[in-house]
């Protein structure tokens, strides 16, 4: 029997399945198992028009072989995702790369894997109530536009809603 | 016809000018404004919702069902805003699994989302509950002579199983409107560019926003129309930065819709706030009155 050659000294890889059953447990994340590999979704994703290692057939592909290492972490390509939702409108198969990428920073989040702008702007909501700040010159422009000074956030109600069940 | 404006935080706290424009001219066309007390953020599609999914659709639902108790539409005047809002209202209504898990959680504040609303653009409504010609039979001074070149913006339009508000690869409504007003809309090659304002790597929106403005000033236009906060931050303080950081001439006034749609309708500039903005648009304004 021909044994495939292996190099002295390759890694080996394995498929990853415990990553694909992590992702079909997140919300959206189930739809990269919809995923052929056409590639609709490229030609018209500005990021991988900007930029070099962005592409999100490949992103689906590596979610599909369980590369979890590379996908789920602060400096994963993901980030780069500008969520603009083309993909979505190209893909002929309902994967929505965008969806399943929006699915992974959830997992990196869950994971402290995340860069920390992410915790640090949506913390805001459950501080302030809003993820920009009210400041002097906020006031004084409304005031000058003749609109209502800003009211007072509930960020009691968003804790509550929001705290573990 | 009445309303629920949703202004979300960048127009409330950030760019209260667009809040301004916007219920300066409402009243005009007959669209009624009534506000609605207790919001918090939508909360944002971008930051938020890579936080968590389900707490994204908490928040957004509990927004959403202090509107369904007045039986009013939402109307949003941020793509930001209409893209939670929108995608969280759709979500829901369409699964009762996941409908059912986040009004366990708006029970614990006596709150439940019903599904009994829905979540429009303010452009959307101008166009379909009103028509482009009662817009222009509101018009008292017609732009004659301002050329714009339209920044779709990526959430009016898109995703558009969820948005369903023009085709998201040939959109017209935007035009449309400007023309009502008598200004000129320029086409340009990347009116449908996203203004990457969400990517990690600066260098992407950079580059974006360089291209974005230098292919507006290739149409001769006279300024960039549009109709989301977040890209205006691209596109006004953003020309400033990436001017000064790349050493480009980088120029380019950019007015939301409803600030042109009030000078039209007999507003002063100052009184839609276009002084506010880092590039001085007020100047092309002048120039019209003297040209008229």
């Amino acid at each position: 029997m021909n044994k495939p050659k292996v190099k002295p000294g390759a890694k080996k890889h394995t498929l990853n399945f415990l990553f694909r059953e992590k992702l079909n447990n997140t919300a959206e994340g189930f739809r990269h198992n919809y995923c052929y590999q056409c590639g609709a979704c490229v030609a018209d994703c500005p990021t991988a028009m900007y930029s070099n290692d962005f592409n999100p057939r490949l992103i689906i592909l590596k979610t599909l072989l369980g590369f979890e290492d590379e996908l789920i972490r602060p400096d994963s390509v993901i980030w780069n995702c500008t969520n603009c939702y083309t993909c979505s409108e190209r893909c002929p198969q309902e994967v929505r790369p965008i969806d399943v990428i929006i699915a992974m920073k959830n997992i990196c989040v869950d994971e402290n894997k995340a860069p920390e702008l992410i915790r640090k702007v949506s913390d805001t909501v459950l501080v302030d109530g809003i993820t920009t700040k009210v400041t002097s010159l906020t006031e004084r422009r409304r005031k000058e536009l003749g609109l209502a000074p800003v009211k007072s956030y509930p960020v009691d109600e968003v804790n509550k809603i929001l705290e573990v069940d | 016809m009445k309303y629920a404006p949703f202004f979300g935080c960048m127009m409330t706290t950030k760019y209260p000018q667009f809040e301004a424009a916007v219920r300066k001219t409402a009243a005009k066309i007959g669209m009624e404004l009534v506000d609605i007390d207790g919001f918090t953020c939508c909360p944002d599609p971008i930051y938020f919702q890579a936080r968590d999914k389900i707490e994204w659709y908490t928040v957004a639902a509990r927004n959403i069902s202090l509107v369904e108790d007045t039986g009013l539409d939402i109307i949003t005047t941020c793509s930001g805003c209409t893209a939670t809002l929108s995608e969280v209202n759709i979500h829901l209504k369409e699964d009762a699994e996941l409908r059912e898990l986040v009004n366990k959680k708006l029970k614990k504040i006596g709150r439940e989302f019903k599904g009994t609303i829905d979540v429009r653009h303010a452009v959307t409504v101008l166009r379909d509950d009103f028509g482009y010609d009662k817009v222009a039979e509101t018009v008292v001074n017609p732009l004659k002579g301002l050329k714009v070149a339209v920044h779709y913006g990526c959430h009016l339009l898109k995703p558009s199983h969820i948005m369903r508000v023009d085709d998201p690869d040939h959109p017209t409504i935007l035009q449309n409107l400007l023309k009502a007003i008598g200004a000129e809309p320029v086409p340009h090659d990347k009116n449908l560019l996203c203004c990457g304002r969400a990517c990690m790597n600066s260098q992407i929106p950079d580059n974006m926003v360089i291209d974005i403005i230098e292919s507006i000033q290739k149409s001769k236009a006279d300024c960039m129309g549009l109709i989301c906060p977040t890209c205006f931050d691209e596109f006004d303080m953003g020309q400033i930065i990436r001017g000064r950081k790349y050493k480009k001439q980088l120029d380019v006034p950019v007015i939301y819709y409803f600030q042109m749609l009030g000078i039209a309708q007999g507003l002063t500039p100052h009184e839609v706030g276009l002084d506010m903005h880092k590039i001085k648009a007020v100047q092309l304004f002048d120039k019209l009155a003297a040209a008229s």
